[in-house]
């Protein structure tokens, strides 16, 4: 455990009675979020800017749940992605070739994912460290593989294509760009709402108990492997619910969504917000669409920036954006204290 | 007096991020401001493996804006190019084409995509209404299925069924002349490998029905190396390989099957061989092999596609590849389109494009047509000859005829149910 872990810990330790406060605080947090970004439409014209929240809504659900392995539980996925694959896919899928209403084929994409997940999951939790990292990567490439070369049900390395019909439910009509964006809001908020409960629930310290000692974990009864495995399920949900956002987007599902190089991203966009923080894979994915947009637009040797940014966090601060800011403040507050 | 300075963000820095902000927000109202140009905006792959299909259509594209601007542009409006790495990814595929039209205010788009990114596009151009001509998709189902059709979506694109018939018919006669029987086929292992490989053979048992195909390797697209492959097809002893290997990966084959001596020991039909891009990469090519055309400056034998693709040399001392001939023939007919519409109007130059015949250095007949009712391109040059090891490369090139195409391809499109 590192020192920033170990200072964490401490500090996010539950008071009694504190609990149900923080929880009407999240929830109070999460509704003046989604007001605010539900009412952008309202003030500016600017297509690229909803486009660019429907795509961190995407990333930021598929980086969030990332977060539930790597930072509360020290589970490190290389396979993340497979999750966001399975839930275009699967979205996808289900409304190109049974025409049923959004809400039954979201509700289906996510049984199916949890189903998938928790076999997977059976089998990856039980490894430690880099072994997890390579069996996950592994049923990643599975999946991936088998998207490709199932083209008569898959279209194979051309993708869904088609596009992903959109019948209107409950009023709301995603092939609208409003409507769209404003669902798009509400996953994410949602979703992050949820992860955020979870990740406060006793439940919740369970998993840093595991990630910080799984043995003691062990011995004061608790059943790690159960407790991964929930929690590996959990994480799988919401990366899916990200890639039903990103099916949505681009109307479509491609086999690079299920691709090695999405959970890549997913551990980059970690390390740049950070993960000792609940926000912090939220505000890396905001700086990382942030950075890929604008450096694409001037050069297409995007990958050198990037790299040096990731260099950047990496060796020089050591952590990621909101680790440092959250040290920063701490500090600040420590200092002001002894004055 | 000691100064102190309060730790934060200065005031200076604060103004400066402010101007920035500004700055991106008013960008798309002071692109818009300059009416006068017309911005056409084109998602491509200009970074990873296949970069050089972003970078040669690039360069024709470019190439052909500059003629049409010094001739007074599309309908007196001069063309900018707004051209963007799409890394290949779908997803940034159809974010970049949202972005083009949406923030940098694009009327038209080029699509620039392989495979699953110019699907990706085709969902961004039925969304926002916008013109847009695919240039590097060969994907038959982009035009040929019907669930694809939008009005305001065209490809001007070679395409794998024609190659397939043209190929095939090819073959089959020199099966029948050289009493080739047993055939082995290797071929990436994507659906373009899969189904181009499907069709070639498909055309070649029906023109030559005793053919036997003994053995089938799928490599993966990339793999760096083909040993077990090579080993495979010489362990078979087939007469004749057919293969649609392309770029970086058929000249790594034919380098390592070199070795093995394997172009002594059978006739090879590699459809993407001459394309400069493998033509001058290979180290050792052997002479003999049987090609269909990609781009090659011999082919079609007119003095307009030699001075074109001398052009093209003589500017980026290079010679244009496959993607480059496509990407120029969009350009030619976007501008002979805006001059029959007389405006740059997406919409009207829609009307225009749908049956559009125009004069073009790669067309066949030295024209090519964009078929009015599945929106894609017919009557470019295409055909199959030999290589030899250096210039010309492939000095005879046999071309194939439209009339048996356009037979072949009807029945094909019925066989699937596009009809």
């Amino acid at each position: 455990m590192t020192d920033l872990e170990a200072g964490r810990t401490e500090r996010l330790l539950p008071v009694r009675g504190g609990v149900a406060l923080q929880r009407y605080r999240d929830v109070l947090i999460a509704l003046v979020a989604f007001v605010v970004l539900a009412s952008l439409p309202l003030f500016t014209g600017s297509k690229a800017l909803l486009d660019f929240v429907i795509r961190c809504s995407a990333y930021g659900l598929f980086a969030t749940s990332l977060n539930l392995l790597v930072g509360y539980t020290g589970l490190t996925s290389f396979g993340h992605g497979m999750f966001f694959g399975l839930g275009a896919y699967g979205f996808g899928l289900i409304m190109q070739k049974l025409a049923v209403p959004i809400p039954v084929a979201f509700i289906a994409t996510l049984t199916i994912t949890a189903v998938v997940a928790a076999v997977i999951g059976a089998i990856c939790v039980r490894l430690k460290e880099i072994y997890f990292a390579f069996v996950t990567l592994a049923f990643q490439m599975l999946i991936h593989s088998t998207i490709l070369s199932w083209a008569s049900f898959t279209g194979g390395d051309q993708g869904l294509r088609g596009g992903i019909p959109r019948p209107a439910f409950l009023g709301i009509d995603l092939s609208n760009h409003v409507h769209l964006y404003v669902t798009s809001c509400a996953l994410l908020v949602l979703g992050l709402l949820a992860m955020r409960q979870i990740a406060q629930s006793p439940f919740g310290y369970t998993l840093r108990m595991i990630r910080d000692n799984a043995a003691r974990a062990s011995f004061l009864g608790i059943d790690v492997w159960r407790a991964k495995l929930t929690v590996f399920v959990l994480a799988a949900l919401f990366a899916a619910m990200g890639g039903m956002v990103m099916a949505l987007f681009v109307s479509g599902a491609y086999p690079e969504f299920a691709y090695w190089t999405i959970s890549g991203e997913g551990i980059f966009i970690n390390m740049l917000g950070g993960v000792s923080t609940f926000l912090g894979p939220m505000v890396g994915t905001v700086l990382f669409l942030l950075l890929n947009d604008t450096v694409t637009r001037f050069t297409e040797y995007h990958g050198i920036v990037l790299g040096v940014v990731i260099l950047f966090f990496a060796l020089g601060l050591r952590k990621g954006l909101l680790d440092f800011v959250a040290e920063w403040a701490a500090r600040r507050r420590e200092t002001g204290e002894g004055r | 007096m000691k100064r102190t300075r309060t730790p934060g963000i200065s005031r200076r820095s604060t103004l400066a991020l402010m101007g920035a902000g500004a700055m991106t927000f008013a960008a798309p109202w002071v692109a818009r401001a300059q009416a006068k140009t017309i911005k056409i905006g084109m998602p491509t792959i200009l970074s990873g493996r296949v970069a050089q299909l972003g970078t040669s259509s690039r360069n024709a594209v470019m190439l052909e804006v500059e003629k049409v601007n010094a001739a007074g542009g599309l309908a007196g409006r001069q063309i900018e190019m707004v051209i963007r790495d799409s890394k290949g990814q779908p997803q940034e595929a159809a974010r970049v084409a949202r972005e083009l039209v949406n923030t940098d205010g694009c009327e038209l788009l080029l699509d620039g995509e392989a495979s699953s990114g110019s699907f990706a596009v085709h969902e961004v151009a039925r969304d926002l209404g916008v013109l847009c001509i695919h240039t590097c998709s060969e994907a038959s189902s982009l035009t040929a299925d019907p669930k694809q059709h939008i009005p305001n979506a065209f490809r001007c694109v070679r395409q794998g069924i024609h190659d397939s018939i043209v190929g095939g018919s090819y073959a089959a006669g020199i099966a029948k002349a050289k009493g080739l029987k047993k055939w082995a086929t290797c071929s990436p292992d994507y659906a373009y490998g899969r189904d181009t490989t499907g069709e070639f053979t498909l055309y070649l048992k029906r023109f030559a029905p005793d053919v036997e195909i003994i053995s089938e390797s799928w490599p993966k697209l990339f793999q760096p190396d083909y040993t077990e492959v090579v080993t495979k097809i010489l362990q078979a002893k087939p007469q004749a390989l057919y293969s649609c290997l392309w770029g970086g990966d058929l000249t790594s084959y034919i380098d390592q099957a070199n070795i093995y001596a394997m172009f002594n020991q059978m006739e090879v039909f590699a459809v993407n061989m001459a394309d400069y891009t493998a033509l001058t990469v290979v180290k050792n090519l052997p002479k003999g092999i049987h090609s269909g055309n990609r781009y090659i400056k011999t082919f079609p034998t007119t003095p307009e596609n030699a001075a074109w693709g001398d052009a093209y040399r003589a500017k980026y001392n290079e010679y244009p590849t496959n993607w480059s001939w496509q990407n120029a023939t969009a350009v030619m007919f976007l501008a002979e389109a805006a001059k029959k519409a007389n405006s740059a109007d997406g919409k009207k130059i829609a009307e225009v494009l749908k049956g559009l015949t125009i004069k073009c250095p790669f067309g066949a007949d030295g024209t090519v047509t964009m078929r009015g009712d599945d929106h894609t391109l017919v009557g470019y040059a295409i055909g199959w000859g030999t290589t030899i090891p250096q210039e010309p490369y492939v000095p005879e090139v046999k071309a194939g005829d439209w009339k048996t195409i356009f037979e072949l391809e009807a029945e094909w499109k019925k066989s699937k149910g596009y009809t």
